[in-house]
């Protein structure tokens, strides 16, 4: 699309703002929230490691922290995309419940292989974020009831298959080392192929991260899910297709909910109806906000909600491990939640406000 | 302003637009009641009005937003039809409303270039290529002659003139052959105004894009405009040359709410002897 061919006018207009320190550091910091988020990680990684006599970064610990990070990170990042277009989903646990079920129940009463029910199962996560879309774009359901439906109906059907009862699921490797049961012992070298089973669950969360954060800063998809939640009536005029945005990345956080599902049962070898409690997608949310998204829409960072997590998980484990009681971390979750939020906006008023 | 170096404009300049007998209703509200107007290559036409005298709705027509009941608009020689705003882009026609579509939380140059990204491949992915959009926005603003602190800040972080200015330019960047600009000055202060008039007279200068200007501020019309036309109740009350007018004319006209041959002629009803 060439420019209509104009000459250099002769009047500039406009004004020069001066750029001064504080305001770079203001636009450096909503640029790069995750800067923040990582050193109160980086903080809480030295302070858990002082108070349990370094046991916190011993591999087998750091397996069972990075697993609860990568089963949180993986619902958190999808969580973010769906807040910056301002929606959120509530039903998440519930497919993190019902697509490992499906899978299992699969193998066990039709022997079908457990890569093949995984991918069915990814699909159903799919299929009911793509619902969960369509009942929230079509008929202006506010998505936090219409996931909350989809949550109550979801878990229903889910327990009444079989009674509520978990499924073992049966053991095919490398299926399930490769998405999450752990064949590492404390005499395996870490760099083997056994070490790297200990952290399975958080190396596919990592890349899927990685791959959701280029989606959403290098590619036309991500500028048009910001553009969505940021400015809706916007973003119509200009012509970018909001509905469809939001039904996509209800279709994203289905699939990664699903998948995170299935690695959790890949580690357990086991399907439990009530696998994921809806506590399992506050809990991502908050690992979210920590991470410096904020509910408001049309900005969020998946790296941070990674981040997020790893913090929220750390909590959960390492208070436990420095002697306090497992209830006390939710008090300390609760806190950085609220404060998380406050800042957020407390950032995006002050680099507000410095305009001219 | 170098209001002064800018000649009028040529006497034979094409005629770009040309909507005629131009009618809409709503229900039983009589919006538009046979409006002509007619726009010619690089003019900029003021169009004014009170409250409710249908100037939104006679550029959601010619926006596509809405569609008349009668009349007919005829774009660079040839009738048209617009179904939708699409169409009426597919013309060349681009308007920039109230709300400046802008996104917030993009930066500016993702803002001028939303909706018709520059991508390049990277390992056979289609990804954005940010340094040429980030480029080519800076090279265009400096060509408009727009200044904002930088082409990577976020919108949300320029004045209410910067993002106007942005705006106009976005849409000037698809090459349109009439820009329709909706109250451009509404909330802006006069220092902000005045850029905004800036690129305005910077396009009249071209004489290359016609503009339709929707102003409240009549001093501002006679600044770059080169005709008037006055909605009053849905029809044309006035059209005239900024150049055969008068500031204090147009205000009495407007005031009056009855359109230069109406009032002349109740002039000469009452003062006979002296026409």
């Amino acid at each position: 699309m060439p420019p209509t061919a104009i000459q250099p006018a002769k009047n500039a207009v406009g004004v020069k703002v001066p750029r001064t320190m504080r305001g770079r550091l203001l636009i450096l910091l909503s640029r790069y929230r995750e800067a923040s988020i990582a050193v109160v990680a980086i903080v809480l990684v030295i302070y858990f490691q002082l108070g349990s006599d370094g046991g916190f970064l011993s591999p087998s610990f750091m397996s069972v922290v990075l697993r609860d990070t990568g089963r949180l990170g993986l619902i958190a990042a999808a969580e973010v995309m769906l807040m910056i277009t301002g929606e959120i989903d509530l039903s998440l646990s519930a497919i993190f419940s019902i697509a490992p079920y499906v899978m299992a129940l699969l193998s066990v009463t039709y022997g079908v292989p457990l890569a093949v029910g995984a991918v069915i199962g990814v699909l159903i996560g799919i299929l009911v974020g793509a619902i969960n879309g369509i009942i929230t774009v079509r008929f202006k359901v506010p998505s936090l009831i219409t996931t909350v439906g989809t949550l109550f109906f979801l878990q229903g059907i889910v327990v009444s298959i079989y009674n509520s009862q978990p499924i073992v699921a049966p053991v095919e490797q490398p299926f399930n080392a490769i998405f999450g049961q752990s064949l590492y012992q404390p005499t395996d070298a870490l760099l083997s192929w056994h070490g790297v089973t200990a952290f399975t669950p958080f190396l596919w969360t990592l890349l899927l991260v990685l791959v959701l954060a280029m989606v959403l800063n290098r590619t036309t998809f991500g500028l048009h899910t910001i553009a969505t939640g940021s400015n809706i009536i916007g973003a119509r005029e200009i012509g970018v297709r909001t509905d469809r945005m939001k039904i996509y990345n209800f279709m994203i956080a289905g699939g990664f909910a699903a998948f995170a599902g299935i690695i959790n049962t890949a580690q357990f070898t086991s399907a439990d109806p009530q696998a994921g409690s809806p506590f399992l997608t506050l809990q991502a949310i908050a690992a979210a906000v920590i991470g410096g998204t904020s509910l408001l829409g049309g900005s969020g960072t998946v790296i941070g909600a990674l981040i997020g997590a790893f913090v929220v998980a750390s909590l959960n484990n390492g208070l436990v491990m420095i002697g306090a009681q497992a209830t006390v971390s939710d008090i300390y979750l609760g806190a950085a939640i609220i404060a998380a939020m406050i800042l957020s906006i407390q950032v995006d008023r002050l680099r507000t406000r410095r305009r001219v | 302003m170098n209001n002064q170096t800018i000649p009028p404009l040529a006497p034979d300049a094409p005629v770009v637009l040309e909507m005629t007998n131009i009618s809409k209703s709503f229900g039983a509200v009589t919006a538009l009641v046979d409006v002509s107007i007619k726009l010619r290559q690089g003019e900029v036409l003021a169009l004014v009005g009170d409250n409710g005298a249908g100037k939104s709705t006679l550029i959601k027509i010619l926006s596509g937003f809405h569609q008349p009941d009668t009349g007919t608009i005829v774009s660079q020689g040839k009738e048209v039809r617009f179904a939708s705003p699409r169409d009426a882009r597919a013309q060349g026609i681009e308007t920039v409303y109230q709300d400046l579509a802008l996104i917030g939380d993009l930066s500016v140059f993702h803002n001028m270039f939303l909706g018709r990204e520059y991508h390049k491949r990277v390992l056979g992915l289609n990804l954005l290529d940010n340094r040429k959009m980030r480029e080519q926005a800076q090279l265009y603003l400096d060509t408009l002659g727009i200044t904002i602190p930088s082409v990577n800040s976020t919108v949300d972080l320029l004045s209410g003139g910067q993002r106007q200015c942005i705006a106009v330019a976005r849409s000037i960047y698809s090459s349109p052959k009439i820009l329709v600009l909706d109250e451009p000055l509404a909330a802006l202060g006069v220092r902000e105004s005045a850029h905004v008039l800036g690129l305005i007279q910077n396009l009249r200068q071209q004489r290359q894009v016609s503009v339709i200007l929707i102003v409240h501020n009549y001093n501002q019309i006679f600044e770059v405009c080169d005709r008037i036309n006055f909605l009053h109740s849905g029809e044309i009350a006035l059209d005239a040359s900024t150049a055969d007018t008068s500031e204090e004319e147009l205000i009495r006209i407007v005031k009056s709410g009855l359109g230069r041959k109406a009032i002349d002629a109740a002039a000469a009803q009452t003062r006979p002897g002296l026409l």
